[in-house]
């Protein structure tokens, strides 16, 4: 395998056989080794110090289900610190395939001036792309589908993205024409702008496989793993997660009062039942849409659908919870279609929905537009994508625009909006929020459904499940895996190093994987260090500590010395 | 005879169930209990099976099989769930 380094500056694209340093490193681990290495913690990140990586997980281009997450990193504009994100679709799969560990982008043009990154089997170079500025992410992806197959997965920012918007992120193709696959948050869209590149398009690879150290000991754990996956309660065909999506959960954090409602204002949305998975799924069948479909290929628990209208017309690719809490009830909206038409349009002008609709939110706490009122807030979304005075100030997210218009209660840590779990009502979250690296992302260790282990809304034992949490979702986002296959791997670890050790013949045991997961966490937290970042950055907004929650009138009050000794047991 | 006539309570409790469970039961009901019960002895006697059940809320604080039921409470079945 090898790195590919593209400069910006000089439009050289070179090839370099990967250092043994980073050879067994992966997607999210490989980041953060790369940012600590080759990016000074301290530089601009819209600036030609910091770089953007693209990294498949280690697991990436096996075949592996739900294995293909595609990571994207750098330094992020929107926290001041380290990021990954990561995206489904086909990129993850395809680039090791080709022999590509990393994408490493640097530098940036002399000129203002756009290019696409094309990558061959056998050849990458950098292409002028003025003719795509200005163009939304649908647009660019089909326009460069036409024009190098359908088949070749496209990687693409949209105009929030050319405006180096702060919430802006970045688009992968899937399968077919599939679209709407998303490495959303911290702003690396604003960072790809940064460097000049619009897209990279990545053909289709011959080869079936990556070579394989011990083809039988990873074809049969990969067997299990999926196997497990179809069995599970959560995840197979009799499943939530493939029956309902991610929206199976709207009606449960409801329930538990943690759904952000009006900017966060209450944790119970009352009209809740309108958005809820169950309502998602019927009117999805009732106008012949689709339900059950995957992100990526060879997913088996396949938790997408295909949003449609009235007509039977698709509206977005996929309608997901994170979207329908942030851009739904924090909105007052209580109707799908008007947030699967906000959904489409994020999608477009490659804005994170999490960002954005917080962003949203606090302008309708300040006045700019009623709660509910869809038209309005449609109106105010299109300015983004219109790069308006007012457009720039949403599109550059929540704290800019509580910023801009005096709005205090600003649901965001570490300079990053919350995704759909208030942490007042459940408070593992909120220590996630308030200590990982990543700043308040779900997806660094989500404390939602946890059983037995902690009561929501309680302080005891928060700290040391947001940790063991935060552990695991590094390994998913080194490996490639997705959030959702965790089951099968926390249950047993041992499926995980027989996969890896079946690829790369490595002979890792469980507890080279528990460093390996752990050293991932140290490398963010070092680099946070090194840029400056303190713990007071990473604190939970002050008014959700005195200002109480409906319907339990929650605070969140884990104490600060309970954050702070987060990492003393990693 | 304080105690010749006996004592009875009995609970009202809103339930709903959600996502796939509801194939099983009405998904909503108010229901009359003539005695104290666990929520798994509640789960039994709408038909759900406990090992299909993932999340469980008593007004909206999230409970466990074991807890009793109280009065006048509203009570929540989900399948398994997962956030992310």
């Amino acid at each position: 395998m090898y790195l590919l380094r593209v400069n910006m500056k000089s439009q050289q694209v070179s090839r370099e056989p990967v250092p043994q340093k980073y050879e067994r490193l992966g997607g999210r681990a490989l980041i953060a080794r790369l940012l600590l290495e080759e990016a000074p913690p301290t530089c601009d990140a819209l600036g030609p110090l910091n770089i953007l990586i693209f990294a498949p997980g280690l697991l990436g281009g096996g075949g592996v289900s739900t294995a293909g997450r595609l990571s994207v990193g750098g330094k992020s504009p929107l926290t001041g610190g380290i990021k990954e994100t990561n995206a489904g679709g086909t990129a993850g799969d395809t680039l090791p395939k080709l022999g590509v560990k990393a994408i490493i982008v640097e530098e940036q043009p002399q000129r203002d001036e756009l290019y696409l990154l094309r990558i061959t089997a056998d050849t990458a170079e950098l292409l002028p792309a003025g003719d795509l500025k200005g163009l939304g992410t649908y647009a660019t992806s089909d326009r460069l589908q036409e024009r190098y197959g359908p088949d070749s997965t496209v990687i693409s920012i949209g105009q929030a993205g050319e405006y180096l918007m702060y919430g802006a992120g970045i688009a992968v193709t899937g399968e077919r024409d599939q679209r709407s696959n998303h490495a959303a948050r911290g702003g690396l869209g604003a960072v790809m702008g940064s460097k000049g590149l619009k897209a990279i398009v990545i053909d289709k690879p011959t080869g079936k496989s990556i070579p394989l150290a011990d083809s039988n000991l990873f074809r049969e754990s990969a067997r299990i793993f999926a196997q497990k996956l179809i069995n599970d309660p959560k995840l197979g065909k009799q499943g939530s997660q493939h029956l309902y999506g991610t929206a199976s959960i709207v009606a449960a954090v409801n329930e538990i009062g943690s759904l952000p409602t009006r900017n966060f204002s209450s944790g119970n949305f009352e009209n809740a039942t309108e958005l809820r998975g169950e309502r998602l799924r019927e009117l999805i069948l009732e106008r012949e849409g689709k339900v059950g479909t995957r992100c990526m290929p060879g997913c088996a628990i396949a938790c997408r659908n295909s949003y449609v209208d009235d007509d039977g017309k698709p509206i977005v690719g996929t309608l997901q919870y994170e979207t329908i809490a942030l851009m739904g009830s924090n909105l007052g909206l209580d109707n799908l279609d008007d947030v699967a038409r906000l959904n489409y349009l994020c999608n477009d002008f490659g804005l994170d929905t999490i960002e954005t609709g917080a962003a949203l939110g606090i302008a309708l706490e300040a006045g700019l537009a009623k709660f509910g009122d869809t038209e309005s807030i449609l109106s105010l979304l299109y300015q983004v994508g219109d790069g308006t005075t007012l457009g720039r100030v949403i599109g550059n997210g929540a704290v800019v625009t509580g910023r801009v218009f005096g709005i205090r209660r600003v649901p965001a840590v570490l300079g990053q909006a919350m995704p759909g779990y208030d942490p007042r009502s459940l408070k593992g979250n909120g220590v996630t929020y308030a200590t990982s690296p990543q700043g308040a992302d779900h997806t660094a260790g989500n404390a939602f459904g946890a059983r037995k282990e902690v009561n929501p809304l309680g302080v005891q034992g928060q700290r040391e499940l947001s940790l063991k949490l935060q552990i695991i979702a590094a390994m998913l986002d080194s490996t490639g895996l997705c959030l959702f296959a965790r089951p099968p791997v926390i249950a047993d670890p041992q499926l995980m190093v027989d996969m890896v050790n079946g690829i790369y013949g490595w002979g890792w045991t469980k507890e080279d994987l528990d460093r390996f997961n752990r050293t991932v966490l140290r490398d963010e937290i070092e680099f946070n260090r090194l840029a400056g970042i303190t713990p007071a950055d990473h604190r939970i907004p002050e008014y959700m500590r005195y200002e109480p929650l409906a319907p339990h009138n929650a605070v969140f009050d884990v104490p600060d010395s309970d954050l702070d000794a987060v990492f003393s047991a990693l | 005879m304080p105690f010749s006539v006996p004592y009875r309570c009995t609970l009202s409790v809103e339930i709903e169930l959600f996502g796939q469970l509801v194939t099983a039961a009405e998904r909503q009901q108010i229901l009359t209990l003539e005695k104290s019960m666990t929520v798994q002895e509640v789960a039994i006697l709408l038909g759900l099976d406990p090992e299909e059940i993932g999340l469980i809320s008593i007004n909206g604080v999230q409970s466990e099989l074991e807890d009793l039921v109280p009065q006048d409470c509203r009570l929540c079945f989900f399948p398994p769930i997962s956030g992310g």
